[in-house]
């Protein structure tokens, strides 16, 4: 028996092999499948699972970042997102104080500046910083600040909030007097500026300055048990990962993958529970007739006539929401689907003479429910369960939408939800919308390839001899 | 006369039909009496044949002794015992000695199932056979036996990749598996291309003899129940209105409605198929809820008088040589008939 069965799937698979969209579908289900086997090595954040919602956990990224791709289609580069280690640590004593002495190079080949530049680092009890920016053509600018407290605490110096009045110091050697006095400190682009050629033109920056621009910070920590760590240059560029960035900075590549699983998961088996229950329901009802059809139909109608949405919000009140609630409670409603076909589809195919043949031969129901009807309505099961696997992603993606989603996990929905909420369509982040929609329909796609590929192998008068 | 393998005494089937408010509560009750109060013997070796026009009630027949269906009154007995009431380990025992090939071979067989499948159903449902390989030589076996060779090439095919004529022999070979002691065939032949017909009556008929087999051959075909059968009923609006030896009734006709049947039989014979004959019979068949007064053959037979519907119903009595007829009046007739023979019109 063993052996028979292994030489019938070899034989399945054969023919399924013949169908090239379900090979399509099948390679792509293998795709997602791959993603989230290989998640951890697909982040670039791999927290992102446990911090999406975390905002301190995407500071060091840029806002609205498009992705890096998009470098490829442009004559103007975007400066790409980056952070960057110092090349150089020196320390020394000067009298009682510890000079730290960090340099930080950062190559600037782009067109278009960077949204800000960030000198981040923890420092620990007193301590003053001193930072100084070089540009590649010598000018430079200057910042200090001194701190005095006994605690750690994270140091953000960012060149675009902090630093414009410098910047536009810097710009005055060079720019046009008209211009300076027709421009204010605080509405100046100061990133725009700090990276644009000397000319007189440069506070209305048009021309990039290419080249190395250097970054020094010195720390003089003032007490013994002072201390500086985790210095950093963040570079918020206009481009970030590959699928760019939304406006909580989030990478929205790795919240595609942390998603995968999900989606796979919703829609396996809501779609897969809940046409395997409305399907056997459907048979029985349809096959044994009379008054068990008619009990079962009633009951099916009051599952039919609950309204989904207004029991997940009571549950949602209830319990905490869970995406295992979720899909329990889809499951409890989303299996009255493909009962009416079903059931029509088992009235009809009962009337068969081999089901006749069947009974007169001795056989039970149940074997006639199984091994005579069921097996025709497997390609019609398979496109059902094809069908309700988006829908249960796009229903999930709905439940988010009035804030009952499962806030422990990010699911593609949410991110459609989050870019919704914060009108990204509106503002042209397209990176926002369109891959969380696009791997929503993708999923879709796979499952359709694969249940179309099915019906054409499992229904036998479609094949050839 | 030996014990027969299969005894009917006066089985009927009435359907109940639906019935409107009115007709509720007025207690009006209407019924379609398919099978009418029927009794034959079958004897064991032998084909019997049932034959008659679409809703006579012989396909019903064959279901009931099938247990398709159960039977409204009347008794049934399967080799001296009763089989009437049966159910569970009973039923399935009868279903293991009584198989049926259904008249349309395009459709008795689950088309998603390989012949292999369709030959081991009945093993598997029985839990016949220890091992799959033992059950393969089985279907092997009998696939050999309704001729289809090479068997192995048949056996990993599905049933819309064989011919007509091949699906009646796989659903024989089917027939076969559980070896059976009665076949209800119905109609087999029906749907199977004139040219192949008499071949699988004669493979039937082949091994019908081999295995001692008892067949209950159900027909609107004469010609063809001529050839296969030994003896034969006539069976009419729910009833058996003559029965006797195949050959005898055909050509010995005695019930005017037996008559007509025969009459109608088409002879393709060159210079007659032109011409179509007047068939000694007149009117629709009756709906099977109105059973007609009397004879309920009269208002279609052409010899009816007045006493066919004001006497009761005329019981099947023999008229000589287990020849029985459910006439009266079949000498009178008779006499009638060789005076006016069958006329032929011009068509």
């Amino acid at each position: 028996m063993k052996r028979k069965d292994s030489s019938q799937l070899r034989a399945f698979w054969n023919e399924f092999r013949r169908v090239k969209f379900g090979t399509v579908g099948l390679a792509l289900f293998a795709v997602f499948v791959l993603i989230v086997l290989f998640e951890p090595l697909l982040m670039p954040y791999p927290d992102a699972n446990d911090r999406w919602r975390d905002m301190t956990y995407w500071l060091d990224s840029p806002r609205n970042a498009k992705p890096v791709w998009v470098n490829w289609f442009t004559s103007k580069d975007y400066a790409v997102a980056d952070t960057i280690e110092p090349t150089s640590v020196t320390e020394s004593q000067v009298g009682s104080l510890r000079m730290v002495m960090m340099e930080f190079e950062y190559d600037f080949h782009y067109q278009r500046p960077p949204a800000d530049l960030q000198l981040v680092t923890t420092l620990t009890g007193n301590a003053s910083i001193q930072m100084e920016l070089i540009r590649p053509d010598g000018a430079s600018l200057n910042y200090q600040r001194a701190t005095s407290s006994s605690g750690t605490r994270d140091i953000r110096v960012s060149v675009a909030q902090n630093l414009q009045d410098k910047v536009f110091r810097l710009a005055s050697a060079y720019a046009d007097p008209d211009v300076i006095a027709s421009e204010n400190p605080e509405t100046i682009d100061a990133m725009a500026t700090m990276f644009a050629a000397a000319e007189p033109n440069m506070l209305r920056a048009t021309n990039p300055l290419e080249g190395t621009y250097i970054c020094k910070l010195t720390v003089a920590l003032t007490s013994a048990d002072s201390r500086v760590d985790d210095a950093m240059l963040v570079i918020a560029g206009g481009v970030a990962g590959w699928m760019g960035t939304d406006a909580s900075k989030r990478d929205i590549w790795s919240g595609l993958i942390a998603g995968t699983k999900w989606a796979l998961l919703i829609g396996l088996v809501t779609s897969f529970v809940s046409v395997a229950i409305g399907v056997v329901y459907g048979v029985v009802a349809g096959y044994f007739g009379g008054w068990v059809d008619s009990m079962m139909n009633r009951i099916f109608e009051v599952f039919l006539s609950m309204p989904l949405l207004p029991i997940l919000i009571v549950m949602g009140a209830v319990f905490k929401p869970s995406i295992w609630t979720m899909i329990i409670m889809m499951c409890l409603f989303f299996w009255v689907g493909p009962v009416k076909t079903v059931r029509s589809m088992a009235l009809q195919i009962k009337e068969n003479t081999y089901i006749e043949a069947a009974k007169a031969l001795g056989a039970s129901h149940g074997r006639i429910v199984f091994k005579h009807l069921l097996p025709q309505l497997v390609p019609y099961a398979f496109a059902t369960m094809a069908l309700s696997v988006p829908s249960a992603i796009v229903y999930e993606a709905s439940i988010s939408l009035i804030g009952l989603g499962d806030a422990t996990v990010v699911t593609w929905g949410q991110i459609l939800q989050d870019a919704y909420a914060s009108g990204a369509v509106l503002q042209g982040t397209w990176w926002w919308v369109v891959p969380p929609g696009l791997a929503i329909a993708l999923m879709g796609m796979t499952f359709a390839f694969i249940g179309f590929a099915m019906d054409t192998i499992l229904n036998p008068k479609l094949r050839t001899r | 006369m030996s014990e027969p393998i299969l005894r009917v005494e006066n089985l009927k089937k009435w359907f109940p039909v639906k019935r409107s408010i009115r007709q509720v509560l007025s207690g009006e009750r209407t019924q379609v009496k398919a099978v009418d109060g029927i009794s034959f013997d079958v004897q064991k070796g032998e084909i019997f044949g049932l034959v008659g026009e679409s809703g006579c009630g012989k396909t019903t027949t064959g279901k009931l002794i099938m247990k398709l269906l159960d039977s409204t009154d009347g008794k049934m007995y399967m080799e001296g015992e009763d089989v009437t009431g049966i159910s569970g380990d009973a039923l399935a025992a009868h279903r293991r000695k009584v198989q049926m090939i259904f008249q349309d071979p395009y459709a008795s067989m689950n088309p998603r199932f390989k012949i292999l499948d369709v030959l081991m159903e009945p093993l598997v449902i029985h839990g016949v056979g220890e091992t799959s390989q033992e059950r393969e030589t089985w279907a092997i076996k009998a696939l050999e036996e309704v001729k289809l060779t090479p068997p192995d090439e048949f056996l990993s095919r599905h049933p819309h990749m064989l011919s007509g004529g091949q699906r009646q022999r796989a659903a024989t070979a089917r027939t076969l598996m559980l070896s059976p002691s009665i076949i209800v065939a119905d109609e087999p032949v029906s749907m199977i291309d004139l040219s192949t017909r008499a071949e699988i009556l004669h493979m039937m008929r082949q091994v019908q003899r081999e295995l001692g087999l008892t067949y209950i051959y159900i027909t609107h075909d004469l010609s063809t129940a001529r050839y296969f059968t030994d003896r034969l009923a006539v069976m009419y609006l729910g009833r058996i209105v003559e029965m006797g030896v195949a050959g005898e009734v055909i050509d010995n006709t005695l019930h005017p409605y037996s008559k007509a049947l025969i009459a109608a039989v088409c002879e393709p014979v060159s210079g007659r198929v032109n011409r179509i004959k007047e068939v000694p019979i007149k009117g629709e068949i009756p709906a099977a809820t109105n059973i007609p007064q009397g004879c309920r053959f009269h208002p279609r037979c052409v010899y009816a008088t007045q006493a066919c519907w004001e006497q009761p119903e005329p019981e099947l009595f023999d008229a000589g040589n287990g020849h029985m007829v459910a006439c009266r009046r079949y000498e009178e007739i008779l006499e009638k008939g060789d005076a006016a023979k069958t006329s032929e019109a011009e068509f």
